[in-house]
């Protein structure tokens, strides 16, 4: 593990807080879309067992960080997550926009309109790091044959730059009714830039850069979290009729992926 | 609805734990936080270490505490029947800036921890953040005063008037759409 601390805990200790949060967070959107189409594909319950799993995981490594088993199950918990996102990938894709009457011929419509088509890869993002995390508490210095500071890195740009994807076709399908929509576009796409140059070219950027830049997009979580309860708020009823309008109303915690992401990069800045 | 109280097994019988806690714990985010800036600010200038100490855990413990004024803040709204119109405005601002403000303050929290625990004292660039962050909270201080004083939210019975001056008539606040009144019980109080 590495030296560096912050409130007594290690970098890959907040990894593992951080991935018990974002799949908190993920869980929370998948129940609301998946209760909204009523469970209807039993496989639909997949990624509350296999994200559960994996925050289970997190808690055992969590609370004996130095326990090889622990670390294992979090590594099986990591990749049977990674695996959970790619075929919900597929199951979004197919069911959503392959089998949908006009299928690629309306394929805007429904990206738009049909199953969020990136929502299930945060689930293999959070794999991921469950597997890099593992690694980290055996001591391992590599995964994939890659630094674990570089593949966090990549992993940090990679999800966010997924996560404006998905917000972008959404605030679009929103018509960008209120200039906060153009936030996600805005300042976390420089974090993935900055961070993506850490990595190809170290050296001529000061980390300064994109830890500057990852504040902001968490911050950029938090204005939008607030914009979306807000987005609550503009339905009819409000939050007095919350079961329904969490059902149709914007996403309620996607805009907290942003600032768990950033929190990622942060942790890589400043820890590792 | 009786008279004045005078034993405190009346007092007790009119306890009611369905009272509305947010509130309660706005107050302590706003007076944990402006202690914190508080303690700061005089550590800083006058140079005394311990009240900059109290000022990294009166902020540590306004942080948690608005964790459960945000989910006490969003049960209030969840039990409040508001028709569109001017006071649901303020609630949608308040409400969105709510959380940003939570954003804010957590940020900030891991600002003076880091400080903390590097065993300094803040700095003038931590000192001008925590005053931007102490205005925001003064504006949501505001919506929220003025959802509560101005349209009586959650406030049980708005529409009552004073005991012996059944002439006063009141002004119905703006909380509710003159075309879908809302249920009133006996006493003639908003339900």
């Amino acid at each position: 593990m590495s030296e560096k601390q912050f409130l007594d805990l290690e970098a890959f200790q907040w990894l593992g807080l951080l991935i018990i949060i974002l799949t908190g967070i993920l869980l929370a959107d998948a129940l609301a879309g998946h209760y909204r189409s009523g469970f209807e594909n039993r496989s639909q319950y997949t990624p509350f067992l296999s994200g559960g799993f994996l925050v289970i995981a997190t808690v055992l490594t969590f609370i004996l960080p130095s326990v090889v088993w622990t670390s294992t199950i979090l590594e099986v918990a990591g990749w049977t997550a990674v695996v959970t996102g790619l075929i919900g990938f597929g199951f979004h894709h197919f069911y959503g926009v392959a089998k949908k009457p006009g299928g690629y011929n309306w394929l805007l419509h429904y990206l738009m309109y049909g199953a969020p088509p990136l929502a299930p890869i945060a689930l293999s993002v959070i794999g991921v790091l469950g597997l890099i995390t593992a690694r980290g508490l055996q001591m391992e210095p590599q995964i994939f044959g890659f630094q674990l500071r570089t593949s966090l890195l990549v992993l940090t740009a990679v999800s966010l730059f997924g996560a404006i994807l998905q917000a972008g076709i959404l605030h679009y399908r929103g018509a960008f009714n209120n200039p906060l929509m153009y936030l996600p576009l805005t300042v976390p796409l420089a974090a993935v830039l900055a961070a993506t140059l850490v990595v190809m070219v170290p050296g001529p950027i000061p980390l300064v850069v994109p830890a500057v830049l990852l504040w902001l997009t968490m911050l950029i979580g938090f204005v939008g979290w607030g914009m979306h309860l807000r987005g609550f708020d503009r339905q009819m009823g409000g939050l007095y009729i919350a079961v329904f309008n969490w059902l149709e109303g914007p996403p309620a915690f996607a805009p907290l992926n942003f600032s768990g992401y950033a929190a990622v990069g942060l942790v890589v800045v400043y820890l590792l | 609805m009786g008279g004045t109280v005078m034993t405190v097994g009346r007092a007790v019988k009119l306890f009611k734990l369905g009272a509305p806690l947010h509130p309660i714990l706005v107050h302590f985010t706003i007076a944990l936080f402006s202690a914190s800036l508080f303690f700061d600010a005089a550590g800083f200038l006058l140079v005394i270490t311990s009240l900059s100490v109290t000022g990294w855990w009166t902020l540590a413990a306004a942080c948690v505490l608005t964790i459960f004024t945000v989910i006490t803040g969003v049960i209030s709204r969840m039990n409040l029947p508001i028709a569109e119109g001017e006071a649901r405005s303020f609630l949608r601002s308040h409400m969105a800036l709510g959380l940003i403000f939570f954003g804010i303050l957590l940020i900030l929290t891991i600002w003076r921890a880091a400080i903390w625990r590097a065993g300094g004292d803040v700095s003038w660039p931590y000192l001008m953040a925590a005053i931007g962050v102490a205005v925001v909270m003064s504006i949501q201080g505001y919506l929220g005063g003025e959802l509560v004083y101005r349209y009586g939210a959650e406030v049980e019975g708005d529409f009552t008037r004073l005991n012996g001056n059944k002439s006063i008539e009141t002004t119905a606040p703006a909380l509710y759409g003159k075309m879908s009144p809302p249920p009133t019980d006996e006493s003639g109080g908003v339900g």
